[in-house]
């Protein structure tokens, strides 16, 4: 094990200086620390790849990628399960059957002539497109995921990652996977291109005007909730702008909207008169107001504070953000100039950033799968269902704010789900696993009872009549029109005959050859070799010696050659161990 | 150690102790709850001598609550002026006096303000107020209006109450992710939703190379640190977490809508050592922009069955006298509707702090619905730091200039 290069963070005075690195300072374990931070880590191999390259081949190979083959990157195969009759869908259930009571049909369905629950195919038909969006998602989660883990581009994913949190809309609102798609797609485009250009796309994506309500937002009533966060969340932060400022902007975005997934203006609702926002006055739309918004300095600053501590580390003095923000300035909101000063600066070899970020949980269980050498996200575990354990729901955040991250990863909670996730990963439960998608959760008891012969009054009642709640006596008045309840389990149902399933396979990964083809020799060796693969902060001594007792002891050898017919569960427990460890929650 | 400091530093219930008595002192006391939790073995004698059994329960309604909707100014005709279509009618309020009434759906409530044990506050919220949910939010998190705090309020009042940060799980917060409020500089607060997922999954095998895991003494930096001391307190709190909420009967009772406080009874009756709960609802339905009559209705029916259930269960285990819950939002909404027969942010909102220990009424003064500020807003009459300090050092016993930096006016709202 000779020759392995170790931590070996750069001197605490590199920290906030911007100045690159030289030549003589790049080794295998900076390659390490610059994979892990402008990607989701990566095999040895790769990390060699990035060593031999030397450091300014390396960062640019990450940054500018465009040119380098992404063979692996596919487009998201749909299950179709939108009509154009979804579109426009009602805001909520009520919504959806005052209008079938109104019209006599709605979202393309109509109500029966007669009989008992006319309205109830419209009742069924808004949740159908409930569960079958939220389905969909859940397989959109998916496939980014594989993305993250198979492209040849790492920082554009993590950079489409951020921005996915920073300009944050969630499915449980939005209601549509299509927009959701929409954004990934742009957040890619832009991943490290003109952040100014990406804000105007974001202002006019489908999910976005509907997520911050523009369709509310019109001439003579206007609606401050988009025109509030793109200054507080999406570009300058709270205290760089006054109430007058948000409702001045709020106008300028009037008669904004979108058509199924196509930006429109309404001129006649849009607000064409003279505005005073940010000190500049004219008759401005919405994107001469984003235009703005990124002549103030502060917009530049927030943007670089927010793609280092999203890289690098949380720890960011002001006076570092503002040379970060002139950085950004200076190439008018060019990323890809940001990232290579960061990544080429002593800063970020310093030993300040190195073990400062604790991994999101996506970017954990997708580092989880390239250490283990996995080419493709298992079925078993869930994905979606991991990293929720974990704290983070793929296309779902938990609102406009984005993730907090940070130290708001873990809690004790979030950091046994991650030891959890681990474990499932590596030992997963291929017998007791059930797809979450083909479940409809509380709701199952429903189907079973409709499939026992119950009528839909009885299957959709609670057992003991004289415990209904006021909400049941609510439900059961309705019952005349339409059972909302029984809606929810069809809508699953009718979903689910179109998804397309996920596969449920097992994480292919082979440690027996993984750790033989290191070379170890003894069960020292071997839980060396993996914590050296694994971990980017040294674990203490006497926890690398815990783990090599209990190797030698499950192996009952500590010869590896002896044991390499029978070491695999063995040796996957370990790797459960060190990916419970509190240092590789961290790089 | 008397006997009673190591009960309650054991975690033995309350009622396993006064039904067995201190003669029975033995291992049978310790059947109802398992193995003993170790975390609690550390707590000191004097600590826990020392320590009240006062509870602070936060069920925050974030969303914005529209607060004119929940206690509704019927005698005032300025307010159907204001929301001529969303206003809620006379017929369906559940009359207070001449001028104000429950929102029609807050029966739970209104038996307990009716029981003198709801405390209503009228005009809360702060200067210069933010319309941004998660800025105001911020505010009131930090207890930091226009500016902010490294450490929420209720991180803050344990350390008031527990300078030292020696007391383990004084801080629970019942949520996916950690509230800002209960950010702490000493003591790292337990956050959980689920407890049943609150469980590290091992094999047989790999119990004793885990008690390895945090054996690192020398952190590399702040992250490092943070990450090691969790892991620590992790173990402990899982398995005291999940051992009271298998004991606890109540989360099996369909009558019993407690929403995410069923946690805070279970812990609460296995005799926790918390002395701060924070609660944030989830899927909340209170930012009622657009339609708001009837999801702000089952959301206020929601939270008040919730809230009356807890009681109930405060009353049957004996804790009613040790328990104070306070009900705050993030805003509260603007006085006129808007086009989309909803209410769009604000500015004053009314609180609750509700329990035995409260003397029910009114406090506060109403704000006018006829002098508004701010484009339609109500005129906050009761700084939020007011109610904060009532119940930092009216309920709890602390010094409430230590937790907000300078001294405010309490509002007298418990019983001597």
């Amino acid at each position: 094990m000779t020759g392995r290069v170790r931590w070996s963070p750069g001197p605490a005075t590199w920290k906030d200086d911007l100045a690159p690195i030289s030549a003589s300072d790049w080794n295998y374990d900076r390659a390490a620390h610059l994979l892990a931070h402008a990607g989701f880590s990566g095999t040895p191999a790769e990390i060699e790849q990035l060593a031999d390259a030397g450091l300014e081949r390396a960062v640019r190979s990450l940054v500018h990628y465009e040119s380098i083959p992404n063979p692996k990157m596919q487009p998201f195969v749909e299950s179709g399960l939108w009509d154009p009759t979804l579109n426009a869908f009602p805001e909520s259930r009520p919504d959806a059957t005052d209008r079938a009571l109104k019209h006599g049909m709605s979202m393309g369905v109509e109500n029966k002539p007669a009989g008992s629950r006319p309205v109830q195919p419209s009742s069924d038909r808004f949740f159908y497109w409930l569960r079958a969006t939220m389905l969909e998602t859940r397989r959109l989660g998916y496939w980014w995921a594989n993305r993250m883990l198979q492209t040849q581009h790492p920082l554009e994913e993590k950079m489409a990652l951020l921005w996915h949190g920073h300009f944050a809309t969630h499915e449980n609102k939005v209601r549509d996977y299509r927009k959701m798609m929409q954004q990934i797609d742009l957040f890619e485009k832009y991943a490290t291109g003109n952040i100014r250009d990406l804000a105007i796309q974001v202002a006019q994506n489908p999910a976005m005007l509907y997520f911050l309500d523009a369709q509310y937002n019109v001439k003579g009533a206007a609606n401050e909730n988009f025109a509030r966060e793109v200054m507080e969340l999406f570009t300058m932060g709270v205290g760089n702008y006054s109430e007058k400022d948000v409702r001045e902007a709020a106008r300028a975005f009037t008669g904004w909207y979108f058509d199924n997934l196509t930006f429109k203006v309404d001129p006649d609702k849009h607000d064409d008169g003279p505005k005073t926002f940010l000190g500049k006055t004219g008759n401005l739309d919405g994107v001469d107001a984003l235009k703005i918004i990124f002549q103030q300095p502060v917009t530049a600053e927030y943007l670089a504070g927010r793609i280092y501590r999203f890289l690098v580390r949380e720890e960011l003095s002001q006076d570092l953000k503002k040379r970060l923000g002139t950085v950004l300035r200076d190439n008018d909101y060019q990323v890809k100039p940001l990232l290579m000063v960061i990544f080429s600066s002593r800063d970020f070899y310093s030993s300040a950033s190195y073990g400062a970020h604790i991994k999101g949980p996506v970017e954990h269980f997708v580092s989880m799968m390239k250490q283990l050498g996995v080419d493709a996200i298992p079925g078993v575990p869930d994905f979606n269902q991991s990293t929720i354990a974990m704290g983070q729901h793929l296309l779902n955040p938990p609102s406009v704010a984005g993730w907090a991250g940070g130290k708001a990863w873990i809690t004790p909670g979030l950091l046994i789900a991650r030891g959890n996730v681990a474990r499932d990963v590596l030992i997963p439960d291929m017998t007791g696993f059930r797809d979450w998608n083909f479940s409809a959760g509380t709701d199952d008891v429903l189907g079973r009872r409709l499939r026992d012969g119950y009528d839909i009054g009885a299957a959709t009642a609670v057992n003991d009549p004289s415990k209904m709640s006021t909400f049941d006596m609510v439900a059961m008045e309705r019952d005349e029109q339409f059972n909302t309840r029984i809606s929810g389990y069809i809508g699953w149902e009718q979903a689910a005959r179109k998804l397309i399933p996920t596969p449920r396979n097992a994480a292919q990964f082979d440690l027996t050859r993984m750790v033989l083809e290191s070379g170890s020799k003894t069960t020292v060796e071997a839980v060396d070799y993996l914590m050296w693969r694994m971990l980017r902060v040294p674990a203490a001594t006497a926890t690398r010696d815990a783990f090599v007792t209990f190797l030698t002891k499950e192996l009952g050898t500590d010869n590896i050659d002896r044991a390499k017919t029978y070491m695999e569960d063995p040796l996957r427990l370990t790797v459960h161990l060190i990916m419970s460890t509190p240092e590789y929650q961290i790089v | 150690m008397t006997t009673r400091s190591r009960l309650s530093a054991c975690g033995v219930s309350r009622r396993d102790m006064l039904r067995i008595g201190a003669g029975g002192l033995g291992f049978g006391l310790f059947g109802g709850i398992g193995p003993v939790p170790y975390v609690f073995s550390r707590a000191s004698e004097v600590v826990a001598e020392a320590a009240s059994n006062k509870i602070l329960v936060v069920f925050e309604w974030f969303g914005g609550n529209d607060g004119l909707n929940t206690i509704v100014p019927y005698g005032d005709p300025m307010y159907y002026k204001h929301r001529p279509t969303i206003g809620i009618k006379e017929k369906d309020v559940l009359k207070i006096d001449a001028h104000f009434g429950w929102q029609k759906s807050m029966r739970g409530m209104k038996t307990l303000y009716d029981e003198g044990k709801v405390a209503i506050v009228q005009g809360v919220g702060y200067g210069q107020p933010s319309f941004s949910h998660f800025t105001s939010m911020s505010f009131w998190h930090t207890a930091a209006p226009n500016s902010g705090n490294e450490y929420g309020w209720i991180g803050r009042t344990a350390s008031a109450l527990d300078p030292a940060g020696t007391r383990e799980n004084m801080i629970v917060n019942i949520a996916e992710s950690q509230t800002l409020a209960v950010k702490a500089e000493k003591h790292v607060p337990l956050v959980f939703i689920d407890p049943a997922r609150f469980k590290r999954g091992t094999f047989a095998q790999e119990h004793a190379p885990l008690e390895a895991l945090s054996a690192q003494t020398v952190p590399v930096g702040d992250a490092h640190k943070y990450v090691l001391e969790v892991t620590r307190s992790a173990a402990q709190a899982s398995e005291v977490v999940r051992t009271a909420w298998s004991n606890y009967k109540g989360k099996d009772n369909p009558d019993l809508r407690l929403l995410d406080l069923d946690k805070v009874v279970a812990l609460i009756e296995a005799d926790f050592p918390t002395k701060l709960y924070y609660v944030p609802l989830r899927n909340s339905l209170f930012d009622t922009h657009v339609n708001q009559a009837a999801p702000h209705d089952r959301q206020l029916e929601y939270c008040s069955d919730a809230i009356a259930g807890f009681f109930r269960e405060m009353k049957r285990i004996g804790r009613a006298d040790d328990v104070v819950m306070y009900v705050h939002s993030e805003f509260g909404r603007r006085v006129p509707e808007n086009t989309s027969l909803g209410t769009d942010h604000g500015t004053a909102q009314v609180n609750f702090v509700i329990g035995d220990p409260v003397k029910g009424g009114m406090y506060g003064t109403p704000p006018s619905l006829t002098d508004l500020v701010l484009d339609g807003n109500l005129e906050n009459t009761t700084d939020f730091r007011q109610v904060y300090a009532s119940l930092v050092e009216g309920w709890m016993g602390a010094d409430s200039t230590k937790v907000l930096g300078q001294k405010f006016q309490t509002l007298g709202m418990f019983r001597a």
